[in-house]
């Protein structure tokens, strides 16, 4: 236990120790520390970037910024969702030891403790990282005089607290993404988050228009081949599958494939087959063509056939064979067969392949043309007998192709992320000019009841447009679906607005509610007590929540919660910490920060903090919140230092909780 | 009354005699006179026959049929002048509802009672509302078919197929819609005899052999394909208008190939018949597919048999408020296990582990194949080799991360073969490594846990068990398929399961793992899921939902093939075989049909205009699908809560009868 303690504690110091070359613009000197830290099961690296340093190295300030706003913003947007995760992440690399360089449990950081600070005034960066002790470690929690508070307030902290270290686990990365203007973003992801998401985060970040044309664009310079990524794939797993030293680059880029085929399906469905309807149909029909082909039990799957050059398994010629796309896979009619189906011999199936597009294959392979696809296992980087190249005579044939496979192969479902992307490219133009004006509660509510989408007239496609029309026929049950898929998106954007906010509705309790708490409560049960909470803040909660994870309430009740606050609790000064004997710590991250900080005033909220609310919060979205980490790093090193660490490795969390908790109890009584 | 005479007895009213020809007094008995006026009533007629028949029963389901017009009289106001029936008129006293034989698409005979005067649509649906099938709009009656009439006898003397009475089953409409017992119509659950056609209805067919099929099954081409079409009866006449007799033999099929709002839950019936005629299309090859294909339809086909056989669907819609509970418990122990503390712990407990010596083999090039000895461990989602079992602590000689990774068996039992093949997709490409076992269990084991690496899962995930049964019980399949083909009587026969070409084409031992290949992947779904899955499979097919016919279009030379499917028509050339043209319903604007030609016109959208007339079948036939495929996409809109509207029915797809 206490060896691993220090491990962590060690990874603390490292972190800092990094930042602050970082920060310096230093050279690259030390290598992250590589090894340490096995016991971890998460693992962070970057893509994009040859290693971490240079990932780091190649953050500019304000990249570096954002970014660390990100990781706070995630952590808070992804709060609701914790207690649904269930998932174990055991990292897969084939070889353990080919393994990629740590981040240093940053996240983990992030997780435990960056929310807390990230309701502190954003101190510019670089004095953040010399500064020596953050304001006192946010105890929020005022000493309760009512017993059953604080046994409430005890559960939920522990609910939390597990939730946090769940979240601990969770994969995160770094992810450079070009822009079309050859400019990049860094952005982290973690493992739970969608293309979709990303893309969300992106509309934000770049102010672009937001229309259903923007994808994440993969790009494989050793294969030369190129896809945009599908809104509900997750990224991490995509990334998982590149090797580390991948050159591969993901790009932020409009791409009217993407979902042409919702825009105009007749020229996928019905071009084979001899129709004279097929330039222009009236959108009526397209809308009900769509239908048919998506929304009936099964998926219709466009009708294509024709002959393409295939190359053969390992060999440099390309061979002419006569293909047909089917549901159930490419098929080819073999010689001196006809086509009739049972004749067809399987030449792929669909459950193991990604679609690509192969770029310049003339030069590259001697294809016949530039208008090549690509099958292959996601997995597979290299050059492989395994990877399926197919060449095609002109490029709209090619984009038939394509399109019908990624139909064979997701379904409905991209059907479905078209409906979430015009749901989103609505609400973005509707939002854009509010953007940052808008204030987070109302946004909040807005959301909840559904008024948005239709109010959103000033779609930006016109076709989004007549598909609404279409929809609205349907009533407005579309409308909730599609809302359903979008609720978690839309927080977290709201989420990073209003930093300064949330505090005040911490301590005083009649500011109106607030996003990032409504997130931030997301692993309260569904009573959350009211003390913390607005009422409104609840009901928000409930929508955002997955199941109450009322199992938490099996703890014992002096069972204590995660360990990363109660090292700073054991650093910060007195008061916060005989605070933390009623009120465990991590959990108050959400809401409480600064308050019990600056003021350790008992029972009543109290009064935000002068240093807190007086700093008038940069409006941007996001809060630098270098100080968690800095915090945390130093806390731990005083950690290491005075109380031996109970903190060990994931598993042994719990114990080292209660301990440490305990501990806090003895002092504080 | 009519009738009234003079003392010399001549009758002074007007009033004549009318014949009746009383159906329940037997053939031979005569006809029942009466002397009626133009001006009495349809009904009044009736009311002087039963007192003069002197039997006492209940006459209220009888009616008059016309038999020269071949109409029923069922308008008890109108007056006999108005019908137009004079003294010449040959009028029968018959029953409305007789009983006729029925073939489900089950291959289930049920002998059941059908009203012969409403319309041949009234008709069945009021057939099955008694089945407990909804939306019958879907379904319709064909003829059965009479060459094969002769095949039939036969087979009836070697297979007296059972015939499940419903006669006496009285559909209870009056809680109409409530169908409670989850889903079981509750006419059904009263008697035991009830419960056993319940039975037959809901419980797909088990115990197929390839005879039963290969009988069923001829080499089809596009034309005969047309042929059943002819035998649909016509919606919008009745049964006795089309010369259907008591007792005769009649199919229920589901006609048009849209199913709307197929529910678990309400549906188990139609689902039944629904995969039924699914899996008979797909068996005889009226709906093509290719082999994978098949070896999926085959793999379903297996799992629904296999569960069937062990699940009885009175006991689970009988206890619906039980099922929820349990549903809601495990519900809830999926979210316990999902975030009790020791999950968020996890790590704590030892992961499950698999290791044993093996042979293990990666073939490469320019290498002899030959297998080693390893010891092989399997541990969360990787398979580690070593050279022996004390090396286990040092360096794997392999290092496999399954998950994403196919794993495909490869097993003889005749050799004694228990092959696991890895196909591990690596950025290099695809590692393939075969691990060989000793004996069932022993790969039964591993290779459940393969699998469940594969898609990410370790041995400690709940399904792991269920697997290795799944497995042992698909070995022992085989093995008593290899040994003797008799003694698999209760188990399931492979060939069966697919087409009788696919029966030719493959041997036992080559299809078995083809299908187990296929089984994997869906080995885990449930009886009802599996029977959706393979609709839906067949749904996506891409000859499915289309109704041939043999038309001859204006000014063409020679007949080509009409193709009607749920949303578009399509031109198929005969002698190629390819669609020459295709045309949306949603660009139709109107169509018409000259009866006296018997000619299809259908005007589209910029002036595009088709007519053909057809041959295989009557234009009615071709008449009714397109305006039953246009009343089918209405029921989309209104949501399916107006019930059934019948009038727009009969409205598309009526014809002149209609007006």
């Amino acid at each position: 236990m206490e060896q691993t303690c220090e491990e962590i504690d060690e990874m603390f110091s490292n972190l800092l120790g990094e930042m602050d070359l970082l920060t310096q613009s230093l050279g690259i000197e030390n290598d992250p520390p590589m090894n340490a830290f096995n016991t971890d099961k998460e693992m962070n690296f970057s893509f994009g970037f040859k290693d971490l340093n240079e990932s780091l190295n190649a953050l500019e300030e304000n990249d570096f910024d954002a970014l660390i706003a990100d990781l706070v913003a995630n952590c808070e947007d992804d709060e609701p969702k914790v207690s649904s995760q269930s998932s174990s992440h055991t990292p897969l690399f084939p070889n353990a030891d080919t393994l990629n360089n740590y981040y240093p449990n940053c996240d983990y950081l992030a997780a435990g403790s960056m929310d807390d600070l990230s309701s502190l005034p954003p101190p510019p960066p670089q004095s953040a990282w010399e500064m020596d002790l953050p304001p006192p470690p946010p105890d929020p929690e005022e000493p309760k005089p009512q017993e059953e508070e604080e046994s409430k307030a005890k559960a939920d902290k522990i609910k939390l607290a597990l939730g946090k270290m769940k979240e601990a686990k969770v994969k995160k990365l770094i992810v450079k993404v070009h822009m079309t203007d050859s400019s990049t973003k860094t952005l982290m992801v973690d493992e739970r988050q969608t293309v979709r998401e990303i893309l969300d985060n992106l509309f934000e970040k770049t102010h672009c228009d937001s229309t259903v044309e923007w994808c994440l664009y993969e790009e494989n310079p050793e294969l030369q081949i190129e896809r945009f990524f599908e809104d509900h794939e997750n990224i991490v797993e995509i990334l998982s599958d590149w090797t580390r030293d991948s050159e591969n680059k993901i790009y932020f880029v409009k791409k009217s494939e993407k979902y042409a085929v919702f825009k105009n399906p007749q020229n996928f469905y019905m071009a084979r087959k001899g129709s004279a309807d097929m330039k222009d149909m009236n959108e009526k029909n397209k809308v009900s063509l769509l239908e048919q082909s998506f929304c009936g039990a099964s998926v219709v799957v466009p009708d294509l056939e024709g002959a393409f050059y295939l190359k053969e398994d390992g060999k440099k010629s390309w061979k002419k064979r006569y293909f047909l796309l089917r549901a159930s896979g490419i098929y080819y009619v073999p010689k001196g067969k006809t086509k009739t189906s049972r004749d067809l011999a399987c030449f792929i199936q669909f459950d193991n392949v990604n679609v690509y597009y192969g770029m310049q294959y003339k030069v590259k392979y001697k294809a016949p043309t530039d208008h090549c696809f690509v099958l292959k296992h996601p997995q597979i980087q290299k050059e492989s007998q395994y990877i399926k190249y197919l060449c095609c005579d002109d490029p709209w044939v090619l984009h038939q192709w394509v399109t019908g496979i990624r139909i064979a192969k997701y379904g409905k479902t991209l059907y479905d992320n078209y409906k979430t992307a015009l749901h989103k490219a609505g609400l973005a133009s509707h939002w854009s000019p509010l953007g940052n004006v808008s204030a987070p509660g109302t946004t909040g509510k807005a959301q909840g009841n559904g008024q948005v989408p239709q109010n959103v007239t000033n779609v930006s496609s016109s076709f989004s447009d007549a598909w609404k029309l279409g929809e609205a026929a349907k009533g407005t049950q579309l409308n909730e679906i599609s809302k359903s898929h979008v609720i978690k998106q839309p927080t977290p954007t709201l989420a990073k607005k209003p930093p300064p906010a949330p505090i005040r509705s911490s301590s005083a309790a009649p500011v109106p509610p607030l996003p990032t708490k409504a997130k931030a409560d997301g692993n309260f049960p569904p009573p959350p007590p009211p003390q913390y909470f607005p009422p409104q803040d609840s009901q928000v909660d409930e929508d955002f929540l997955p199941p109450p994870p009322s199992d938490f309430f099996d703890i014992p009740p002096d069972f204590l919660p995660p360990p990363p606050p109660d090292s700073m609790s054991g650093y910060a000064p007195p008061p916060p910490d005989s605070m933390y004997g009623y009120a465990p710590p991590p959990p108050q991250i959400a809401a409480p920060t600064i308050g019990s900080t600056a003021a350790p005033p008992p029972p009543p909220p109290p009064p935000p903090p002068p240093s807190a609310s007086t700093p008038p919060q940069l409006p941007v979205k996001k809060l630098p919140p270098n100080p968690p980490r800095r915090k945390d790093s130093t806390t731990s090193r005083s950690r290491e230092l005075s109380a031996n660490g109970n903190a060990g490795g994931q598993p042994d969390f719990m114990s080292d909780l209660m301990k440490a908790l305990q501990k806090k109890r003895e002092n504080t009584s | 009354m009519a009738g009234i005479q003079t003392a010399s007895g001549e009758y002074i009213d007007s009033s004549w005699e009318l014949k009746v020809h009383v159906e329940d007094l037997g053939e031979d008995a005569d006809p029942i006179t009466l002397r009626v006026t133009g001006e009495q009533h349809i009904g009044g007629v009736m009311l002087q026959l039963v007192e003069k028949i002197g039997i006492a029963k209940d006459w209220s389901d009888h009616g008059l049929w016309w038999k020269q017009k071949r109409q029923w009289l069922l308008r008890t106001n109108w007056a006999l002048d108005k019908y137009g029936i004079l003294a010449d008129a040959l009028l029968y006293f018959m029953p409305q509802h007789k009983p006729v034989i029925l073939s489900l698409p089950n291959q289930r005979s049920i002998r059941i009672r059908v009203c012969f005067s409403s319309t041949t649509f009234g008709a069945c649906a009021e057939v099955c509302k008694i089945l407990g099938i909804r939306h019958p709009e879907e379904l319709s009656f064909l003829k059965a078919p009479e060459e094969r009439e002769k095949k039939k006898k036969k087979d009836k003397d070697s297979v007296t197929q059972e015939i499940f009475d419903l006669t006496s089953i009285q559909p209870t409409v009056a809680r109409e819609g409530q169908t409670q017992f989850g889903g079981v119509p509750p006419h059904f659950i009263g008697s035991p005899e009830g419960q056993e056609c319940y039975r037959a209805l809901s419980v797909c067919q088990i115990g197929l052999t390839p005879e039963d099929i290969q009988k069923r099954y001829k080499a089809t081409s596009v034309t005969d394909k047309t042929a059943v079409h002819a035998r649909w009866l016509d919606s919008s006449k009745s049964l006795m208008q089309q010369g259907v007799q008591e007792g005769d033999r009649l199919w229920l099929q589901f006609k048009y190939y849209t199913f709307h709002d197929l529910d678990p839950k309400m549906d188990v019936v139609r689902i039944n018949l629904l995969f039924e005629q699914a899996r008979w299309a797909v068996l005889l090859e009226e709906t093509e597919c290719t082999e994978e294909e098949m070896m999926m339809f085959a793999a379903l086909q297996y799992h629904v048999n296999k569960l069937s056989a062990t699940s009885d669907p009175m006991l689970l819609p009988q206890d619906p408020a039980l099922q929820d509970l349990d549903e809601a418990l495990s519900h809830l122990e999926v979210k316990l296990e999902a975030s009790t503390p020791s999950e968020a712990l996890e790590g704590i407990e030892l992961e499950p582990e698999l290791q044993e010596y093996l042979k293990v083999f990666r073939p490469r090039k320019m290498t002899l194949k030959g297998y080693k000895q390893n010891w092989v461990m399997l541990k969360g989602t990787n398979v580690s080799c070593y050279k022996n079992k004390e090396e286990a602590r040092g360096e794997p000689l392999i290092l496999l991360a399954l998950k994403g990774c196919e794993v495909i068996p490869e097993v003889n039992i005749a050799s004694q073969k228990f092959c696991i093949k890895l196909l591990v997709p690596s950025p290099e490409g695809m590692n393939e490594v075969y691990l060989r076992c000793e004996n069932e269990q022993q790969y039964a084991r591993w290779m459940a846990g393969c699998r469940l690496a594969a898609k990410g899962r370790n041995m400690g995930d709940s399904s792991y068990d269920g697997e290795v049964q799944n497995i042992l019980s698909f070995l022992t399949l085989q093995k008593s398929n290899a040994q003797t083909s008799t003694s698999a009587a209760e188990s399931i026969n492979m060939l069966a399961l697919v087409s009788p070409r696919y029966q030719k084409k493959l041997k036992l031992k080559q299809l078995s793992p083809r299908i187990l290949e296929a089984y994997q992947n869906i080995a885990q779904i449930t009886l009802m899921e599996a029977k959706l899955r393979l609709i839906q499979d067949w749904q996506s097919l891409p000859d499915f939902g289309l109704s041939y016919f043999l038309v001859r279009f204006k000014g063409a030379r020679r007949d080509e093939i009409l193709g009607i499917a749920s949303n578009r028509l399509i031109r198929i050339d005969l002698n190629v075989g390819d669609v020459v043209k295709t045309w949306m319903y949603s660009n139709m604007k109107q169509w018409n049909v000259n009866w006296d030609i018997r000619q299809v016109s259908i005007e589209f959208t910029e002036n595009i205009n088709v007519a053909f007339t057809c041959v295989s079948a009557s234009c009615k036939v071709v008449h009714e699908y397109i305006g039953g495929y246009i009343f089918m996409s209405t029921r989309a809109r209104d949501g399916g809560t107006k019930g059934l509207n019948e009038d727009l029915f009969h409205k598309l797809t009526g014809g002149h009868e209609a007006l």
